[in-house]
């Protein structure tokens, strides 16, 4: 059996998405469990993609490509794993801050989270501390991830982590920050659990935290 | 008679009219996204086929075309002293301003990396006010600075610590009309600012084809009051734009001709520039790149579309991705400027920037006067006629001869040459006496000896008067 989870390795860090469908249906008649194909295959092949991804080997597309293909094997398990009662790896709430519009690096940790079996709700841009509360409250997030690409947006982050603690919520959700002005110093000064510099870093530090 | 203008060329004429074909038919058939409800009706009223539940204009190409006819081809960024106006021309001379937007410098004191503060913006005006490659001035913001009103209070200083050009940058569509008003103050009134216009202003469409309300209020906005715009166009390869060359060149092509259709169409003869600013991401961190080669062969190509369509155009020039001034900071930067320069760039933006544009430093300013100095002496050329073949003093001198005691070497002795004046020549010995100095070392040298002792050319003290009673009223009605 450990061959066929060799290959299913294989043809995701490929990113042969129909392969790896085809392959967890495969091991599902084969008589394989759904936790098994999913720690053993999908798991595991993204654990290779992440190491060649830190080491420079992997560019961006072709994690997300990876990504694709996990998702596929992942689809065909779903409904086994939900029934076993096999929980979700955590929900984590996007957006970039109010006044600021820019979302590529935002849009690009919400890829890289997705790729990584994380749940995403992405708020947008031009987001205000009231509306990540909100979000808060009805996703029931286990972290929020602001952006900012502007000095004059920063203090926004700031506002949020306020709003939070007002709302006594504070302590119910880990707060990430990252853009390009944003420093792990001013992560410290305004009360953020993290900072992170870029998306692949993203989404280690969202893996500390919720491990 | 000078020698011809080194244009650095990518693209055939075939090749330029496939882009231009394929601009005027994404703007016919995928459109633009305009987040501005009076700017979808305007594009309407015009002829676009506009679809108001997902804000997309298609724009047909005989309005692009319309569009195209009215941009002046020439313009003047003028300045406070006129002997410091910049007239851009396609096929003219380059200029170049600094960078604008940083939020962090590498102090000169100490070299410590720390945000820049409101206590150094004068300190960087007067250094590029005294840069005689430097030509004009994009303000820095300090950090420590209330948000709100916080361009307005630097164009202020700004005015008060030079008298060239001023490139602004505008927080608010309300802080950008009242920054307007000042300069119109300076200039003497509105009808004066127009004939003369001394701020000049970017605004950036959202790649891929977005325009936001703020983009199309300030395109609007520079119409009325006759302030060049730079359309900058920046997708970034990869990311927002296509991963090919070609792919990206084409996206932003086409978002430069949907600036000139909603600037154009509202406004007649607005002056534009066309700022090519492609971009690329680095696909191993999702980083945008300052320095990579591919970044200035589009930018290159970019400036071969502006001379197709007969605008001035605006390239990146010394840009880095570099950490500190080291040897990948002038390495980048030094290729990159010297790329645009001979591709026809009326102006090299960003001297002084490094780190994603995030960083300036006063020691970076210096080495980039430097660099552009170079760059204008190489885009400049050089005379031929029979004085300069100079055959005659060949002649003269003869086999085994030399030219230093000649007439012909005196009389041209100042005129051919660059004159450095950071770049070092001499022997190691005087090397070693004067201190063994890198060229970093001798530019910040040079930065704190102007810094301590130049004095900008002051505003006159009841136009001093007049702008702070402006500025005070400008930020009580912000604050509302």
């Amino acid at each position: 059996m450990s061959n066929n989870f060799e290959q299913m390795q294989k043809d995701l860090y490929d990113g042969k998405f129909s392969e790896v469908e085809a392959a967890t249906k495969t091991a599902l008649d084969e008589g394989m469990g759904a936790q098994d194909i999913l720690n053993n295959g999908l798991v595991a092949g993204m654990e290779i993609v992440g190491r060649d991804f830190k080491s420079g080997e992997l560019f961006i597309p072709e994690v997300l490509m990876c990504a694709r293909a996990m998702h596929a094997g992942l689809e065909v398990l779903r409904p086994l794993l939900a029934e076993s009662g096999a929980a979700s790896m955590g929900k984590i709430i996007l957006g970039t801050v109010t006044g600021d519009l820019h979302d590529i690096g935002k849009n690009l940790v919400s890829m890289m989270l997705q790729g990584a079996g994380f749940d995403i709700v992405d708020l947008g841009t031009d987001v205000k501390p009231e509306q990540f509360v909100a979000a808060v409250r009805d996703e029931g997030a286990d972290i929020i991830g602001m952006s900012a690409m502007l000095t004059t947006t920063m203090p926004s982050m700031k506002s949020t982590i306020t709003a939070l603690k007002e709302a006594g919520i504070r302590d119910k959700v880990k707060v990430i920050i990252g853009g390009a002005p944003v420093t792990s110093k001013f992560a410290e000064e305004i009360g953020a659990d993290r900072y992170a510099p870029d998306a692949g870093a993203a989404v280690d530090t969202v893996r500390e935290l919720l491990v | 008679m000078k020698t011809l203008k080194p244009y650095l060329k990518y693209l055939s004429d075939a090749q330029i009219e496939e882009i231009n074909e394929g601009s005027m038919s994404l703007l016919e058939n995928t459109g633009i996204m305009v987040d501005h409800q009076e700017g979808l009706e305007f594009l309407e009223k015009h002829g676009a086929k506009v679809d108001y539940q997902t804000k997309r204009a298609r724009i047909p190409r005989k309005l692009v075309t319309r569009a195209l006819e009215t941009v002046p081809d020439r313009f003047t960024l003028a300045a406070r002293n006129p002997e410091k106006d910049c007239p851009l021309i396609p096929g003219g001379r380059p200029y170049s301003r600094n960078g604008g937007g940083a939020d962090f410098t590498i102090d000169l004191e100490t070299g410590e990396f720390r945000p820049l503060l409101h206590a150094d913006v004068k300190e960087y005006y007067k250094l590029m006010d005294a840069l005689e490659g430097i030509s004009f001035i994009a303000p820095v913001f300090g950090q420590d600075m209330p948000v709100i009103g916080r361009d307005i209070l630097m164009l202020r200083e700004a005015f008060g610590n030079t008298d060239k050009p001023i490139h602004l940058r505008a927080f608010t569509g309300e802080s950008l009309k009242l920054m307007f008003e000042m300069a119109a103050i300076v200039a003497g009134g509105k009808k004066e600012l127009k004939e003369r216009p001394i701020v000049s202003l970017l605004e950036a469409p959202i790649s891929p084809l977005k325009f936001l309300d703020v983009t199309v209020d300030a395109l609007w906005l520079c119409g009325e009051y006759g302030i060049p715009l730079d359309v900058c166009v920046m997708p970034i390869a990869g990311g927002t734009g296509p991963m090919t060359m070609a792919g990206n060149l084409q996206l932003l092509n086409t978002e430069f001709l949907a600036g000139v259709v909603i600037s154009q169409l509202a406004n007649p003869g607005a002056p534009l520039q066309y700022a090519a600013r492609p971009m690329a991401m680095d696909m191993r961190t999702g980083f945008s790149m300052a320095g990579s080669v591919e970044l200035g062969m589009m930018a290159s190509a970019g400036a071969q579309m502006a001379r197709f369509y007969n605008v001035p155009v605006s390239l990146h020039g010394p840009w880095s991705d570099s950490m500190s001034h080291d040897g990948q900071s002038i390495l980048e930067r030094t290729y990159m400027n010297t790329m645009a320069a001979l591709s026809g760039a009326n102006v090299l933006v960003g001297a002084g920037m490094m780190q994603q544009s995030l960083v300036i430093s006063q020691e970076q300013l210096v080495i980039d006067d430097e660099i552009n100095r170079i760059a204008f002496r190489a885009v400049e050329g050089f005379e031929i006629n029979e004085e300069h073949l100079a055959a005659e003093v060949i002649d003269r001198v003869g086999p085994g001869g030399n030219f230093v005691a000649d007439m012909h070497t005196y009389k041209f002795l100042r005129s051919e040459r660059f004159e450095t004046k950071l770049l070092y020549h001499n022997s190691r010995e005087s090397w070693e006496e004067g201190g063994s100095t890198t060229l970093v070392d001798r530019a910040k040298e040079k930065a704190l000896i102007i810094i301590k002792e130049h004095q900008p050319n002051p505003l006159p003290e009841d136009l001093g008067k007049e702008l702070d009673e402006f500025v005070s009223k400008a930020l009580k009605s912000l604050e509302k």
